[in-house]
């Protein structure tokens, strides 16, 4: 403990010390002189028992109990002039320091092995990432019906791409039973039958209308079943009386060689792009930011007199202040403030790059020779031009890597602002990790990756270039 | 003629650098100063020009009052009187050419200069310049890519871009190998014989017998010993420099 002891040893009974820190631990070392001490030992025994009491295992208490007998011990010892080793109080705040922190952080290894189908369900599409799809060729044809039936429905035949395709009756009502009859369609191949509606919603024939009807062509390519009316066919219909056209739609496809970005692989494409140009925007404008506040927040540049020391004193300040707080908590902000979407995103990283790209670049002015200005002045060069000869040669590679740097930074940012609803391609991994499509998680993981480590690679070479 | 009367600088801490100092240069000397490190010499250079402003006192130039000078009349004087810094003050990240361009920036306008246009003219001038200290095939080169030696030959191609009557050096070989010195120190001492007057500090005896045609010692700010460079004696030496003084010499090659 830092007390030191008096050279004069201090003439205090040892008795009453004891008993003063057993009715108030430090009271003993107070009155026994070691006033520092004594308020340590006070201060550290009531917090010692505070966090037992709230954390309320009584194990914890054995803690402030060692502390407690110690600190008798102790003043004891302070009144004899003797300073005692803390080793023991402090082992066991230690202790009790680190069982908490394994009660609060829930600690539980189990858990890791005792959900391992969880595991496996996340794990397994992981290897699978949702971002080519094969393509296909399709061969579809339609059929009108009429539902409910009015005066006098249309004939429910129809020829598509050289397909006949023919309903009957050629009208009907909710769950009634229709006949399909189709010719000219591919042979042998699994059909996809589907109700349209007039509005255009696609719905399903399949069990209870949840899943898809497939029913497969025979060798000449005619296909003959029955359909019934899905009952949700009218629940869209402003008026479910009035007889309207519905479809029935015939879907064929086969595979065909090549692959296409999938549909998620699109998503995830487009939200990479915009995930770089939302780290180039924020980039820019908060190196734009950065450049004027830099130079309020450079010492030399700011020293000489008392007003502009209390500038360059509130601006760095400001900087710190600003630099400590998250993008993302910023972004939340925004996210509140403007909607979701790249926007309030840009803004976080805006924020966030001009408090950064601020101190770095001060730190920069704050670092230059002065021998060139001096040079400039001598020769009869006036501000401007020293400006343009001594301070901007100094200073535009170094502003230049750094802002390269951020902007690396950025794009890994700006991953991440998308969880909060800043856009990006952080905004659909989020969903796809609620929604539990892993495919794609795992394709937006692989292209994070593969865009991460192309910056940092090229962003170093460039840097390298310039210092 | 330059005329220094009574200059003393006392820095914004206390420090009192230069005490109350009284001496002529005369057109085409070769004026050395020298005196311990901290004994003021950069103080009483840089106040000659004006990068230091003196706290008292008056420097004289052909009768002019450099001391009263308003800012644009100072930039005038400037251009011409060249100086040569011990560390070269070049900017490490220009190229030669831009740095000995710069020493023309007092005559140009602030805007083709700020774009960085410069007149053929003056780019002959430059490339005459370099020629003259012996690295025109540098030109393009980056400054940092030069050795010390080098980049204190730019300093003096700079100066020359001013057309100077007056060289400030300070101290401008302190930074070079020893064996370097005179290569520099000759280019002042050619410059000097063309008619240009070159006030000096310098570290070396040896130096200041072979270049000087006058000496000014300082001592702690004040002015202790002028006269010419023979007049050093082993006495005024220690005087000068302290008892536990031992004289060094820069080098032994005097002819490199
Ligand atoms: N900017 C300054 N502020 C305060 N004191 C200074 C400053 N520059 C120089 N000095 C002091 O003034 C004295 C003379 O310095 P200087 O002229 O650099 O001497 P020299 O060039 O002979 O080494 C030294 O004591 C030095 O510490
Ligand atoms: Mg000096």
């Amino acid at each position: 403990m830092a007390a030191r002891l008096s050279s004069n040893p201090s003439k205090r009974s040892s008795i009453t010390a004891g008993l003063l820190s057993l009715i108030l631990p430090g009271l003993g070392q107070i009155y026994a002189r070691q006033r520092y001490r004594g308020v340590i030992v006070l201060f550290g025994a009531f917090l010692a028992v505070l966090i037992a009491f709230w954390y309320g295992v009584p194990a914890w208490y054995a803690a402030p109990a060692v502390l407690w007998l110690w600190n008798v011990w102790d003043a004891v010892g302070a009144a004899r002039g003797k300073l005692r080793s803390a080793f023991l109080p402090l082992l066991a705040l230690l202790v009790m320091g680190y069982g908490i922190g394994w009660q609060v952080t829930g600690i539980d290894f189990s858990a890791l092995i005792r959900n391992l189908d969880r595991a496996t369900s996340i794990v397994i599409p992981m290897f699978h990432p949702d971002f080519f799809s094969g393509v296909e060729t399709t061969n579809s044809a339609w059929a009108p019906v009429e539902v409910p039936c009015g005066p006098n429905p249309p004939e429910a035949v129809n020829t598509v791409n050289g397909i006949h395709v023919a309903i009957s009756p050629n009208c009907g009502k909710l769950n009634q039973e229709l006949t399909v009859q189709a010719s000219g369609l591919w042979p042998d191949t699994p059909t996809n039958i589907q109700w349209a509606t007039p509005i255009g919603d696609i719905l399903p024939l399949g069990k209870g209308f949840i899943t898809d009807l497939y029913v497969t062509t025979d060798a000449q390519g005619n296909l003959d079943t029955t359909i019934h009316i899905p009952p949700s066919a009218l629940s869209a219909a402003p008026d479910p009386t009035l007889p309207l056209e519905h479809r029935i739609y015939l879907v064929q496809s086969r595979p065909r060689p090549g692959f296409q970005l999938s549909e998620n692989g699109g998503y995830v494409v487009q939200g990479i792009i915009q995930t770089i140009f939302l780290a180039l925007i924020s980039t820019t404008f908060g190196a734009l930011g950065a450049i004027p506040i830099s130079f309020l927040a450079a010492r030399n540049l700011m020293g000489g007199h008392p007003l502009t020391l209390s500038i360059y004193v509130i601006v760095r300040t400001l900087l710190n202040i600003l630099r400590s707080i998250e993008p993302l908590i910023i972004a939340i902000i925004f996210v509140v403030i403007v909607g979701l979407g790249p926007f309030a995103g840009a803004i976080a990283i805006t924020l966030h790059t001009i408090a950064a790209l601020g101190k770095l670049y001060s730190e920069v002015i704050e670092g230059i020779d002065p021998g060139p200005l001096e040079a400039i002045r001598a020769v009869g060069g006036n501000w401007i031009q020293m400006v343009r000869y001594a301070v901007i040669p100094q200073i535009v590679p170094p502003f230049a890597s750094f802002t390269l740097f951020r902007w690396d930074i950025n794009v890994r940012t700006s991953t991440i602002i998308g969880f909060v609803g800043g856009g990006g391609i952080g905004f659909y991994l989020y969903q796809w990790i609620i929604k539990g499509d892993f495919e794609a998680v795992s394709s937006s993981f692989i292209a994070i990756a593969v865009i991460v480590v192309t910056l940092d690679f090229v962003s170093a070479r460039v840097r390298a270039r310039l210092v | 003629m330059l005329q220094i009367e009574h200059l003393t600088k006392v820095y914004p801490n206390g420090t009192v650098a230069l005490k109350d100092v009284t001496f002529t240069v005369q057109d085409g000397e070769f004026l050395v100063i020298i005196g311990l490190s901290g004994s003021g010499k950069s103080t009483l250079l840089r106040c000659i020009n004006r990068l230091i402003e003196p706290t008292e006192g008056r420097v004289l130039w052909d009768g002019a009052n450099i001391t009263r000078a308003s800012p644009a009349e100072l930039r005038q004087l400037r251009r011409h009187v060249g100086m040569v810094f011990q560390q070269f003050n070049v900017v490490k990240r220009s190229s030669v050419m831009t740095n000995v361009l710069s020493g023309r920036l007092g005559y140009v306008n602030s805007f083709s200069s700020v774009l960085g246009l410069w007149s053929k003219s003056d780019r002959e001038r430059a490339l005459k310049a370099l020629e003259r200290v012996g690295i025109a095939d540098k030109a393009d080169n980056r400054a940092d890519a030069l050795s010390g030696g080098q980049q204190q030959r730019v300093g003096i191609a700079r100066t020359l871009m001013q057309e100077p009557k007056l060289i400030l050096a300070d101290e401008p070989v302190a930074s070079l190998d020893p064996v370097l010195s005179h290569s520099i120190l000759r280019y002042l001492e050619q410059l000097n014989k063309e008619g240009i007057t070159v006030l000096c500090s310098l570290h070396f005896l040896d130096l200041v017998h072979r270049y000087a045609t006058r000496v000014i010692a300082l001592k702690e700010g004040v002015k202790v010993f002028e006269g010419l460079p023979k007049e050093i004696d082993r006495a005024k030496f220690k005087e000068i420099y302290g008892e536990e003084a031992q004289e060094v010499r820069a080098t032994t090659v005097e002819e490199g």
